[in-house]
């Protein structure tokens, strides 16, 4: 029997979390001092001095958030969530006090038809004026009623320039072809499979029925053993480390790493492709709406949003901004590829009879 | 020789606690290289941790000046050591009703405590979400920590079973007729579990609490679906990381993590030695 | 003495029941049910949820399709939990016959990397393992040297050394489960371990069984309830693993977790999620109420 020295162990660990408390609370102190200053003042608007932001990680400017507060007073708490799913399974069972979230545009339409959003009042929104017009009229907002445009994405190929013979810029590449068997990785993201599937058919990514699900299935069980791997999102990293030499990706995220990789490019397939964008919007029952709208008035700024977009790199619809980059950025072909590609390239639509479909063929593809 | 010093000695025992220290070797070089890893690449000087781009510590800066993460860290800190003595409590007691006592339907209820272990973590996450939205709220702007407590309760309703279970097998091992012995002797039913069940249950206890404490540090999924504005827990930092990588900011302070949970446990169990020397002379 | 009888003790019986059972039937029992009601149910419209008592959610979940997937989750945990018990074994004897200075440092030495977000480690465990990882490096670097060897005594080289896939595969899928579950059999079979009565052990070399023999008939079997939860602990959670299957798996390593994962956030499919994960609650329900009747029988006569 060693009662003892077990006895000293479970001594050693309560020492142990009795250090680690006592740090905590330390810190804690320090926490609470910040959290308490916001509390009980009032704005000009009658709302409490308060914001809650609900945004992705690393997507917002450096200091955007404290330029914000300096500007008007109003603190702003961020939180972050990893996807527009869990967004959406955490508002279902009610807003848990955000006021301003950060969704894509299916999901802008997803939570509208959810009734989880709440108008936006354009008159406290002057600075919609610097928004580019194309993205002012879109199918999943019509007139921006709902949702401000933050950043956009299109999905593309990224490759690897020395392990490709002839620029990939068709679908078949990585749908429909066992030349660069094993280098391929796709999107796990099923809906998002099935449409661009749809546009290497030559079809609109908004025009798939049940039998075209049928048919492209069957196309997915038989490019599978060619493909490497369904990846989260991170196909960037693929090529990087060289496990992948052709992966679908978006544009954002490959112009990221080809500033650290000169071997490294994308292209958006001449069949056309799908666009992307995340927007500003005020979830139903949001505690400060007033203050919501100054800060996406706020971000929408030119100067402002120029120095997100030095931050975090991606396309902005913001023209006034833009026009503030600097040429390596405007003209980057990557990060704007050119009009008549884009011209091919569509938003897809939330489909509430499709999205379901989608997933159970995809879960039967993977376990083919 | 370290490992085997205190049980007599075999004839064949030296050839066996080689190969033993060869096999724990393995096994820690397996736990540990991926942590090597990641040590070295939070000193890459790139913004993502997949290629080695050259020397730099400005990832330990940023982290250290990260108010929001380092608000992440001591949130989960303070949710797992809260978590982990509840479970414990919880799952020693359930422990000793099902080693002690025979009661109606104790299969269902020996199910029903061990099922948080296996209901699938999205399932248990928007249970508690539909339970704290629609049932019992709570509110989230209370002053820190008790807005963590919608998820501390999550965490310890998921930990406790696992204590529950180390603790049952070890009781199984336990001679019955010792505690027969001790009430002859005249002690009451308090005395007897102070003085014989917990100094017998004590290895399990620590091993549970080790279980519950890396369980709780660990979770994401039932913690995003219990967290409000305000209680953002490290591993919910980290999974937003995903769609951009994770940085070499996120191994920089897990490296500072590792180091200070190494110092300061060092730091106890120097301690624990001095003391337990002192008393032995 | 046999188990008590919970009449003859009263007092006692409540003061060591009540605690867990109020606590689960509050925070784990309440919560459930309402996902259980949703088994039953079917979508209406995008956020609200209508249970009408249908049984299609599980005539679905027991497509072929999907017991396949649960077939496969099976026989993959069942592979980890069974590697997490042969590494995992010998590692808790090492703890349980160390001296009381090591004992200390080898429990967390096991711990402490687990205390890193799994999300982190994982990543830097397929920086290990990638195509151009130090794995195959260093594999790369014995291959070259086992050449070399066989050129040095005149034979003919190896054929050039080609990376071999490690990342991106059920293999990798065991590999990645092993790694974060190894701590869930040690412990248990730790504290299962340190009980032993080492005379038996003694005895049996005294009686010249080799140290194998001696572990295999003496210390197994002494130690079988630590090894039945070590078992327990490691295979029910890894059947509901599904980070490591979606980030190092390749094309066809789902799990049934990551299907029901889909099912609650992509679909949007809350019923059909519920009917699965409950599916998967009831097999091993009944598996723990059978073992916990199994075990009762040989105490009672």
């Amino acid at each position: 029997m060693d009662l003892k020295d077990m006895l000293g162990q479970s001594r050693g660990r309560r020492s142990l979390l009795q250090a680690l408390g006592v740090a905590a609370v330390g810190i804690s102190f320090g926490s609470l001092a910040a959290c308490g200053k916001g509390e009980g003042k009032k704005l000009a608007n009658g709302e409490e001095a308060r914001l809650n932001f609900y945004n992705w990680d690393t997507y917002i400017g450096e200091t955007t958030l404290d330029d914000f507060k300096t500007a008007t007073g109003v603190d702003v708490t961020m939180d972050l969530f990893d996807s527009n799913d869990t967004l959406f399974a955490k508002f279902k069972a009610g807003n848990p006090g955000y006021d301003v979230i950060v969704p894509s545009n299916d999901f802008v339409e997803r939570m509208i038809r959810a009734d989880m959003l709440q108008p936006l009042d354009h008159a406290q929104i002057p600075n919609i004026k610097n928004i580019d017009p194309s993205f002012m009229n879109v199918d999943y907002d019509p007139g921006r009623k709902f949702s401000m445009p933050y950043t956009w994405l299109v999905l593309g190929i990224g490759y690897r320039k020395s392990k490709v013979k002839a620029k990939p810029d068709s679908w078949k590449v990585l749908f429909d072809s066992d030349e660069y068997k094993d280098r391929i990785a796709w999107l796990s993201e099923a809906g998002d499979m099935y449409r661009l599937y749809g546009k290497y058919l030559g079809k609109s990514v908004n025009a798939l029925t049940p039998a075209d699900i049928e048919t492209i299935s069957a196309m997915m069980i038989k490019q599978k053993p060619y493909v490497k791997k369904f990846h989260e999102d991170d196909g960037q990293d693929l090529l990087m480390k060289g496990d992948c030499d052709v992966v679908l990706e978006y544009n954002g995220d490959i112009a990221q790493v080809m500033t650290e990789d000169d071997d490294l490019d994308f292209v958006i397939p001449k069949e056309g492709s799908q666009f992307n964008s995340d927007t500003l919007a005020i979830p139903k029952g949001a505690p400060h709406p007033k203050n919501a709208h100054a800060f996406i008035n706020y971000i929408l700024d030119a100067e402002v949003d120029k120095k997100i977009t030095e931050t975090i790199l991606f396309p902005t619809p913001n023209a006034a901004a833009k026009a503030l980059m600097p040429d390596s950025y405007k003209n980057n072909p990557v990060i704007y590829p050119p009009a008549d590609v884009l011209a091919r390239c569509e938003y897809a639509k939330f489909n509430e009879k499709l999205q379901p479909l989608y997933e159970e063929a995809f879960t039967k593809v993977r376990a083919a | 020789m370290a490992l085997f010093s205190r049980s007599p000695i075999a004839p064949l025992e030296y050839s066996r606690t080689l190969w033993m220290r060869l096999w724990v070797g393995a096994v820690m070089l397996f736990l540990y290289a991926p942590l090597i890893v990641l040590m070295i690449f939070s000193f890459n000087d790139s913004k993502r941790n997949v290629v080695w781009r050259g020397f730099t510590l400005k990832y330990y800066d940023k982290a250290l000046n990260n108010d929001a993460l380092i608000e992440a860290l001591v949130n989960s800190l303070t949710i797992a050591a809260l978590a982990t003595i509840f479970s414990l409590i919880l799952g020693a007691v359930a422990a000793v009703m099902l080693w002690r006592f025979r009661f109606p339907f104790k299969g269902a209820v020996d199910g029903t405590i061990s099922l948080p272990i296996i209901v699938p973590e999205i399932c248990m996450g928007v249970a508690f979400l539909m339970f704290f939205a629609k049932g019992l709220h709570w509110p989230t702007d209370l002053v820190w920590p008790l807005n963590l407590g919608a998820i501390t309760i999550a965490h310890i309703t998921f930990c406790f079973p696992f204590v529950t279970m180390v603790v049952r097998s070890r009781l199984a091992s336990f001679n019955r007729e010792q505690e027969e012995a001790a009430k002859d002797l005249g002690a009451g039913e308090w005395q007897m579990f102070r003085d014989v069940l917990i100094p017998h249950m004590r290895p399990a206890l620590v091993a549970g609490a080790l279980l519950s404490f890396t369980l709780s540090l660990d979770d994401f999924v039932i913690t995003y679906f219990t967290s409000g504005p305000e209680t953002i827990t490290f591993p919910v930092k980290v999974y937003s990381m995903l769609r951009f990588s994770v940085t070499p900011e996120v191994n920089a302070a897990s490296t500072i993590l590792i180091i200070l949970t190494v110092a300061l446990t060092a730091i106890a169990l120097k301690l624990q030695g001095v003391k337990a020397i002192a008393e032995t002379h | 003495m046999a188990e008590q009888d919970w009449k003859a003790n009263k007092r006692v019986f409540a003061a060591v029941s009540l605690p867990t059972l109020l606590w689960t039937l509050v925070f784990f029992v309440v919560p459930m049910a309402i996902v259980w009601f949703y088994s039953f149910g079917q979508n209406a419209g995008l956020n609200e949820i209508h249970v009408s008592g249908t049984l299609d959610n599980y005539k679905r979940a027991t497509e072929w399709l999907y017991l396949g997937i649960f077939g496969k989750s099976f026989a993959v945990a069942a592979l980890v939990t069974l590697i997490c018990l042969i590494v995992g074994f010998p590692v808790a004897m090492a703890i349980t016959f160390a001296s009381e200075k090591w004992r200390p440092w080898l429990l967390l030495g096991i711990m402490l990397p687990f205390w890193t977000n799994l999300l982190v480690r994982t990543y830097a465990l397929m920086i290990l393992l990638g195509q151009q990882g130090y794995a195959n490096k260093g594999l790369g670097a014995l291959w070259g040297g086992a050449s070399w060897v066989k050129t040095l005594v005149g034979l003919q080289p190896l054929p050039t050394w080609e990376p071999v896939p490690l990342l991106f595969n059920n293999f990798a899928v065991v590999f990645g489960l092993v790694y974060v579950h190894l701590p869930f059999m040690v412990l248990p079979l730790y504290a299962a371990l340190d009980r032993l009565d080492r005379s038996l052990i003694e005895a049996s070399l005294d009686l010249g069984a080799g140290h194998f023999r001696t572990i295999l008939r003496i210390v197994v079997p002494l130690a079988a309830p630590g090894i039945v939860a070590g078992v327990m602990i490691t295979l029910i959670p890894a059947l509901g693993a599904y980070l490591t299957p979606d980030l190092m798996g390749g094309t066809d390593s789902q799990m049934i977790a990551n299907v029901i994962e889909r099912q609650f956030k992509k679909a949007n499919d809350w019923p059909f999620g519920s009917a699965l994960s409950f599916i998967l609650i009831y097999a091993m329900f009944i598996l723990i109420a059978l073992q916990s009747m199994r075990r009762k029988a040989p105490e009672a006569s």
